[in-house]
């Protein structure tokens, strides 16, 4: 059995954790940054090894958790809509949180599914650091497109939710969560794929990223859970102390980086995540196939 | 039952509690246990597709919710439409 501690250092889950808290937010692939970084800094650790999944479980749990509670007045909002539909049998027309709810239902139902189906088939054929160099700058040409085919947002006083659960369908919502699936594959962003499936639906920049942010959370913390035994049982052994640390550092990153997208998506655009992907991308691949 | 669509209703109600039957058989029995006709079924092998069960059940409880909505108050709109 490999000891994890002789792999991974508490440098490096520092490094990893930060890393991890950033990228999962942003649209630019935290699974493709955690296959090509350790690839770059010649660092003996790979993607598939049992012992970096589980490790990676702490960072996931950590930035769901930092999710969760960021939106936390909404989440309340959410549910009570939830039961009073469910109570109801249907959806008043005027009750935007249930309406959103639904539509996170809707959401989450595709990528779940296919996530829990398809996970382990797609992280093991892509799962080399220079196919996530080559996926990395297609999720970049895909934020690019998104941004020229979007549809302009109408301008309404309503409030966030009121506008995202107006503006969007069930069937929508749908085609959403099934578009994060790409995001099994390392070098494509699940947040990438839901705030460009807003944008083509016709949320404004600020309006998709909320969404992404919701939908993300039931799938980010639902799958670290799933996996979190392992991290209690013999594949989290000589690991704990680092995926603690790496799950702190994920945390902190993952809050500031919620914080930042929110107030950046209100006047910004995807365009310089869409650069970043492809030239960080682009650079990657020709290193590692001069190399 | 008043439903707005009582065969789509009836569909999803068959079909959501198939599934639900469906995760517990996957949870219970092991991949050579399943009948062939199942996706997961391995001969031989004894993995449990724990996975394939919870997608089944949560697929199986979406289907039930729909039905359950196609039993409300018709003049109001429900996730289906």
């Amino acid at each position: 059995m490999i000891l994890a501690d002789t792999v991974i250092t508490y440098a490096q889950a520092i490094i990893l954790g930060l890393l991890q808290g950033v990228t999962e937010l942003f649209p630019i692939s935290s699974l493709g940054h955690s296959v090509i970084l350790p690839q770059l800094f010649g660092w003996d650790i790979h993607q598939n090894d049992d012992y970096f999944i589980t490790f990676l479980v702490a960072t996931h749990l950590a930035t769901a958790i930092v999710l969760f509670f960021f939106f936390l007045k909404d989440w309340i909002r959410i549910l009570r809509g939830l039961g009073r539909s469910l109570r109801d049998r249907g959806i008043a027309p005027d009750d935007a949180d249930a309406k959103l709810g639904w539509l996170l239902v809707v959401g989450t139902i595709p990528a779940g599914v296919l996530g829990l189906l398809l996970e382990h088939t797609l992280r093991g054929a892509f799962a080399s650091a220079l196919s996530a160099s080559i996926f990395l700058v297609c999720n970049g040409l895909l934020l690019f497109g998104a941004e020229a085919l979007r549809r302009r947002a109408p301008q309404t006083a309503d409030d966030d939710d009121t506008r995202i659960a107006r503006q969007m369908s069930f069937l929508q919502s749908f085609g959403v969560g099934a578009a994060q699936a790409i995001a099994l594959i390392p070098g494509f962003s699940r947040s990438g794929a839901a705030i460009g499936g807003g944008l083509l639906v016709g949320l404004s920049h600020k309006d998709a990223a909320r969404f992404a942010f919701l939908l993300a959370t039931p799938i980010i913390g639902a799958a670290a859970i799933l996996k979190l035994p392992e991290l209690a049982g013999a594949q989290g052994d000589g690991i704990r102390g680092q995926a603690l640390v790496a799950a702190l550092c994920s945390g902190a990153t993952a809050y500031l980086a919620v914080r930042f997208l929110m107030k950046y998506f209100e006047t910004r655009t995807l365009i310089p995540f869409a650069v970043w992907c492809v030239t960080f991308g682009g650079a990657c691949t020709v290193y590692f196939v001069v190399s | 039952m008043n439903t707005k669509h009582p065969a789509l209703t009836w569909i999803a109600l068959a079909t959501g509690i198939a599934l639900i039957v469906l995760a517990v058989v996957y949870w219970i029995e092991p991949a050579s246990g399943l009948p062939s006709f199942i996706p997961g079924h391995e001969a031989g092998s004894s993995h449990h597709h724990i996975k394939h069960g919870i997608a089944a059940f949560f697929v199986g409880v979406a289907l039930l919710v729909y039905a359950w909505f196609q039993t409300g108050d018709k003049k109001q709109a429900t996730p289906a439409t």
